[in-house]
């Protein structure tokens, strides 16, 4: 009649050894794919000088010029063979070096890496934010009222937009409220009569500019959230401890934060993993709204050949994916007492 | 342990029916059932699955989920009147604090991201507890009472617990807030036979050490056999046979009781005699509209059992429903007064 033993209770360890085993598994993660990256990089057809010659004649500049500004970039190409070039990298990624962007001559991939992320993290972050809030919300919703009219419209929209494909979306409210309805800009991060820094006019233009591609990707992203929340939310209702709390007289404000709190669980991973894959950028509403994050950035370096940008832009995603994965599953630690007890969950 | 401060309430069910929609139209559950918890005394309901014995466990709490609903009859228990009246706040107030209701032990009933102890915490906020430090003892001293660490399992999760360990929280979640109309739907089933035989003495035990009305359903005639003072037993919805559990288990008068009975293996003699009952018992679907619903397994069916329902026979303390049971020593009596808990005991 004595408890089984009650495992894991002393949190502490048994978080640091999982964190220590977690970045471990990281590292040789991120040592395998950047190995499997550098060889598909550098065996794409075509190489930088020839990409860049190419772009030149086609905007115009003769052959000889554009032969001569090409040839600006030969003390960037890498030398050696395939192998000594992989060391290279390997090395210079040891000691957190990306190499030199080749489609920016001169700059470092750290830094050209950087300049997009901002325009990026700020909006994508901010529309996958929204799209979780109001999609779970509206899911919680849908759930209850799945044998009801505005039940049954919550999941169709969410199909809808789930099914709708990003630039379809993008190319749908550019085309209503810019062209339409004139009241928001068609690209661009901010308006150049503007000052860059931290006056009215910049800042309003910069939302204004941010908002076709927030709403975009907010009301792309919604649609996954909301099926996603439903039917967690239908299962965590058919579970026999919510029909045991109504028999125990339970108020129902309580039985409704049980719900709430058992069938946002699974969506934390896949939360976590999409603010991972930010990193990767939206690759289609940048381009459509010529807004220069990663997705763009990531584009142009691989049209532009440009080996190091893309290994670096590759990494970021990578390291950024298992920095998720990691944090994810530490949050799990947290609200999930069946994880911090180390699973042997009956 | 706390004094039992008032008498038992006895439990009058009367012409309790309830319906599930279906496609087919509105298929009754249970029909026409009458039945009668004396104060003080442990009821057992025994059937096969489908017989409509756990919608009568939660027709007691009001608590038949839809789509089905009842459709009359009346659930009186005293100093509350009838249950199937109650509507909102009230009936909420009624689960838990005055009909506890334990549900099967291998259902999990207890929320999966919290303690014992927060759980028991909100039950107390539910139903306005104000003692709170109080309500914790009782529910330590109650866990004590059954052989657990009760400080242990109160700051336990549910996965810390194994299924007896469970069962008995379930049962003290039930009694806690002094409840003395207690529902056990299958408290035994899914338990190994050790632990089967715990619960059923802690049940016993604190059915009498608080002076309970007491409700166990079950498949398993051995159960019922060692706890219940009367045996109900259901069949197709219908109630075919209730009486002291001795005598109904000493000399059954319906042919289904016997078949039930008969099919139960012997420890000792030849593995043969148990025979299995011919036939399937009804669904929702196949219960027949008119005539006796056992008529297509019985033994002894005669032309009247196609068309007329089976007259209740009151025979002394037990009653009978079946057109065969009629004859030889019995006489169409109508008995008021049922027998008392002390029966048993003889």
């Amino acid at each position: 009649m004595t408890l089984i033993g009650v495992p894991g209770r002393s949190g502490g360890i048994a978080v640091v050894r999982r964190l220590a085993g977690h970045l471990a598994r990281g590292l040789v993660m991120i040592l395998v794919v950047t190995t499997i990256s550098f060889l598909i990089i550098r065996n794409i057809p075509g190489d930088p000088m020839a990409a860049k010659y190419e772009k030149l004649v086609e905007q115009g500049m003769s052959p000889e010029a554009a032969q001569q500004a090409v040839n600006v970039l030969y003390g960037f190409m890498p030398t050696g063979s395939m192998w000594q070039q992989y060391l290279d990298y390997m090395k210079g990624l040891a000691h957190f070096d990306l190499g030199q962007s080749l489609t920016v001559p001169g700059t470092g991939v750290g830094t050209v890496l950087m300049s997009a992320a901002k325009w990026t993290l700020i909006p994508v972050l901010a529309g996958t934010l929204l799209s979780f809030l109001v999609g779970i919300i509206l899911g919680v919703y849908a759930a209850i009222k799945r044998q009801g009219k505005l039940g049954d419209l919550l999941a169709i929209s969410g199909s809808l937009l789930h099914g709708v494909p990003q630039y379809v979306l993008a190319l749908l409210l550019g085309a209503i409220f810019t062209t339409l309805i004139p009241i928001l800009p068609a690209g661009g991060t901010a308006d150049i009569m503007f000052e860059p820094g931290l006056n009215a006019g910049y800042i309003g233009s910069l939302i204004q500019h941010a908002t076709l591609p927030v709403v975009t990707y907010a009301l792309a992203s919604y649609g996954g959230w909301i099926l996603a929340m439903k039917s967690s939310v239908v299962t965590v209702l058919g579970d026999d401890f919510i029909l045991a709390a109504e028999l125990r007289g339970m108020k129902r404000s309580i039985i409704f934060r049980y719900i709430a709190r058992n069938a946002i669980l699974p969506l934390f991973t896949i939360l976590a993993l999409s603010l991972g894959m930010l990193f990767g950028g939206a690759i289609f509403i940048e381009r459509i709204f010529n807004y220069p994050g990663l997705g763009l950035m990531l584009i142009d370096s691989i049209t532009g050949r440009d080996y190091a940008l893309m290994g670096g832009a590759f990494l970021l995603i990578t390291v950024a994916i298992i920095i998720a994965n990691i944090a994810a599953d530490l949050l799990y630690t947290v609200i999930d007492p069946r994880v911090r007890s180390g699973g042997e969950a009956a | 342990m706390s004094v039992t401060d008032q008498r038992a309430p006895g439990v009058r069910i009367s012409d309790l029916s309830v319906v599930y929609r279906t496609q087919a139209g509105e298929l009754p559950a249970v029909r026409g059932v009458d039945l009668e918890l004396m104060p003080g005394t442990i009821t057992g309901v025994v059937g096969e699955s489908g017989s409509g014995k756990s919608t009568l466990a939660l027709s007691m709490l009001n608590a038949v989920q839809p789509p089905g609903r009842i459709s009359s009859g009346s659930v009186e228990i005293d100093g509350l009147g009838d249950v199937v009246a109650l509507r909102g706040d009230d009936l909420r107030k009624t689960r838990g604090r005055h009909v506890g209701y334990v549900f099967q032990a291998a259902q999990n009933s207890l929320n999966p991201l919290k303690t014992i102890g927060k759980q028991l915490l909100d039950l107390g906020r539910s139903h306005d507890v104000d003692d709170l430090p109080g309500l914790v003892k009782e529910a330590r001293s109650l866990l004590d009472r059954m052989g657990l660490d009760g400080a242990r399992v109160l700051d336990s999760y549910q996965h810390e617990l194994s299924g007896g360990m469970r069962q008995r929280v379930g049962i003290m979640l039930a009694l806690v807030l002094n409840a003395h109309v207690v529902v056990l739907d299958e408290p035994t089933t899914a338990l190994d036979m050790i632990t089967q035989a715990t619960i059923l003495r802690i049940i016993r035990e604190v059915h009498e050490e608080r002076g309970l009305t007491t409700l166990v359903i079950t498949h398993d005639l051995g159960v019922v056999a060692e706890i219940a003072d009367r045996l109900a037993v259901m069949y197709g919805g219908r109630l075919v046979e209730q009486g002291p559990t001795r005598e109904v288990l000493g000399a059954p008068r319906h042919p289904y009781t016997r078949g039930l009975l008969q099919a139960i293996p012997r420890l000792v003699g030849d593995i043969d005699e148990a025979r299995a009952l011919p036939g399937r018992p009804p669904t929702l679907s196949t219960v027949p509209p008119d005539g006796c619903v056992f008529r297509e397994r019985c033994a002894v069916r005669m032309d009247v059992c196609e068309t007329g329902e089976p007259p209740v026979l009151t025979i002394g303390p037990r009653v009978v429903a079946c057109h065969a049971a009629g004859d030889g020593e019995s006489q169409k009596e109508t008995v008021t007064t049922g027998p008392t808990r002390g029966e048993e005991q003889a």
